[in-house]
């Protein structure tokens, strides 16, 4: 223990000492550093004074000369470069001009755009690059309108040679309920089915028919001076045993001497036929569903109303794309293709129309359509 | 009553068609393409309506109907269209179409559509 003890005794010894020396040296770093101190002071003074002397001599025998030739050369250099350097520029300005305007035009959707080669091995290097991609992209593009040609070809055909053999279904179920009178309930039942299902077929042919169409630039309408009185009470008219056959309640509110409005009778007819159907299917039995319809300046405004679920928030902005469903539950239960709100919009769109959504879940929802009376002379194609 | 012409390439649409006309009391002939229409059109007693299927293979409707018009034959033509809308969109303007029926057939809206060009 004691041994111990005088170690520990000596270590703090020599540390305080060391800490001692240490504290010295600093002072007189500082000293040095401010110039303060006697000897150091004296001795950098001193020292100056020869370098400054020395550096005179130096200057003055040898590096005047070389300084002269430096600048010489430097001079020389100068000029050198600035002709090469105007020639550089001149002769790499056109081939880059016209890459950036190739570019510009390539950009633009104009797959003819080309450079031509010329000027210095880099630019001729650029450009041929340039001229190889634009042709790759040309080829591409080329190939990509063939396959929606073939695309859009294959569904007017597949559409084309579903119908007839649909129409052959629909309509000899028909013939067969004209003579109910000759039929048992049971037999009535199934044919009932039948025509049931053939106008499902039938609506999916058309929602996938008007999406090619409408990708192909090539969904139209065919507008007439209308009474959108008549129209609205035409669709309603369709709807009519489908919401009965629900318990649900339809109201019809449409103010008198409703204008003529330039539509394409069918497709409103279809568009509102789309939203009765969704009110029909998606809210539950017994759901009170309305209709109101009035002028607003130089518009028509149809609102389809209904006290169903309403529309969560998430799934309400995107109602209108393709493809947008209600959630999974609902939609196994309700069947459809996801397409009607979106083809509605599409079709609305060609009238110079608007329609749109307000929903609150819980609350029923509200969609709305604006049709001018008259189409204005220019509707983009959709 | 009225005597109809209907032509389409399909024999089970041809026989839909027929019996739901002669269910109405129309008098119907039936043709399989354009030029069995072509055929069996007497320019001296033409029927009084046509209903023409668009899409037939060898003559279609349209190319029978524009060989009608072009003899003079003026009958009232319904052109029957597996799409949406009549003649692959096209509007046909100078044929005098009286108008188009998609399929399926709307059967109330193809005989009112013979009513209104029967009595007009």
């Amino acid at each position: 223990m004691i041994g111990v003890a005088r170690f520990l005794q000596q270590r703090q010894d020599y540390e305080n000492a060391t800490a001692r020396s240490y504290q010295r040296e600093i002072v007189a770093r500082n000293r040095l550093a401010q110039g303060t101190h006697p000897t150091a002071a004296r001795a950098a003074v001193i020292s100056q004074q020869h370098q400054r002397q020395a550096l005179r001599d130096e200057i003055s025998s040898e590096t005047r000369d070389t300084a002269l030739l430096v600048g010489a050369g430097l001079i020389a250099g100068l000029t050198g470069a600035a002709l090469l350097f105007t020639g550089l520029i001149s002769s790499m300005r056109r081939p880059l001009e016209d890459l950036v305007d190739a570019s510009g035009r390539l950009a633009g959707g104009d797959l003819d755009a080309r450079v031509k080669i010329g000027g210095l091995s880099e630019t001729a290097t650029l450009g041929s690059a340039f001229n190889e991609m634009a042709e790759e992209l040309q080829r591409r593009a080329g190939e990509r309108d063939q396959l929606d040609r073939m695309k859009d070809e294959f569904v007017l055909t597949a559409s084309h040679e579903l119908r007839s053999p649909l129409t052959s279904v629909q309509g000899f179920a028909e013939l067969l309920l004209l003579e109910r009178e000759n039929l048992s309930p049971k037999q009535a039942e199934t044919v009932e089915v039948i025509l049931d299902n053939t106008r499902h077929l039938v609506r999916l042919l058309n929602d996938l028919l008007d999406l090619a169409r409408s990708d192909a630039g090539r969904l139209t309408i065919r507008p007439e001076q209308t009474g959108a009185t008549g129209l609205i009470e035409d669709a309603v008219r369709t709807m009519r045993a489908q919401l009965d056959a629900r318990g649900q309640q339809l109201s019809l509110e449409i103010e008198p001497d409703l204008p003529q409005i330039e539509a394409d009778r069918d497709r409103i007819r279809q568009v509102l036929v789309n939203l009765l159907t969704n009110a029909n299917e998606y809210c539950p039995q017994g759901a009170n569903i309305g209709v109101k319809a009035h002028r607003a300046g130089a518009e028509v405004e149809i609102d389809v109303i209904d006290d169903g679920p309403g529309i969560p928030e998430q799934q309400l902005e995107h109602i209108f794309e393709r493809f947008s469903r209600g959630d999974a539950g609902e939609t196994q239960r309700v069947g459809g293709t996801g397409l009607g709100l979106a083809i509605s919009k599409s079709l609305i769109e060609l009238h110079g129309g608007t329609i749109g959504a307000e929903s609150t879940p819980g609350g029923g929802s509200t969609f709305r359509i604006r049709l001018p009376m008259v189409i204005p002379e220019r509707v983009e194609a959709i | 009553m009225a005597r109809i012409l209907v032509a389409d390439d399909s024999e089970t649409i041809l026989l839909l068609l027929r019996t739901r006309l002669e269910m109405e009391r129309h008098e119907v002939a039936t043709a399989t393409d354009g030029q069995e229409v072509i055929d069996k059109v007497d320019a001296s007693s033409p029927p009084d309506i046509l209903l023409l299927d668009a899409m037939m293979p060898c003559k279609s409707g349209i190319d029978a109907l524009r060989e009608l018009r072009a003899a003079g034959i003026e009958t009232p033509v319904l052109i029957v269209s597996a799409h949406t809308e009549g003649g692959n969109g096209a509007d046909h303007a100078d044929l005098a179409i009286n108008g188009y029926v998609s399929k399926p057939i709307d059967f109330d809206q193809l005989f009112a559509k013979i009513a209104e060009l029967t009595n007009g």
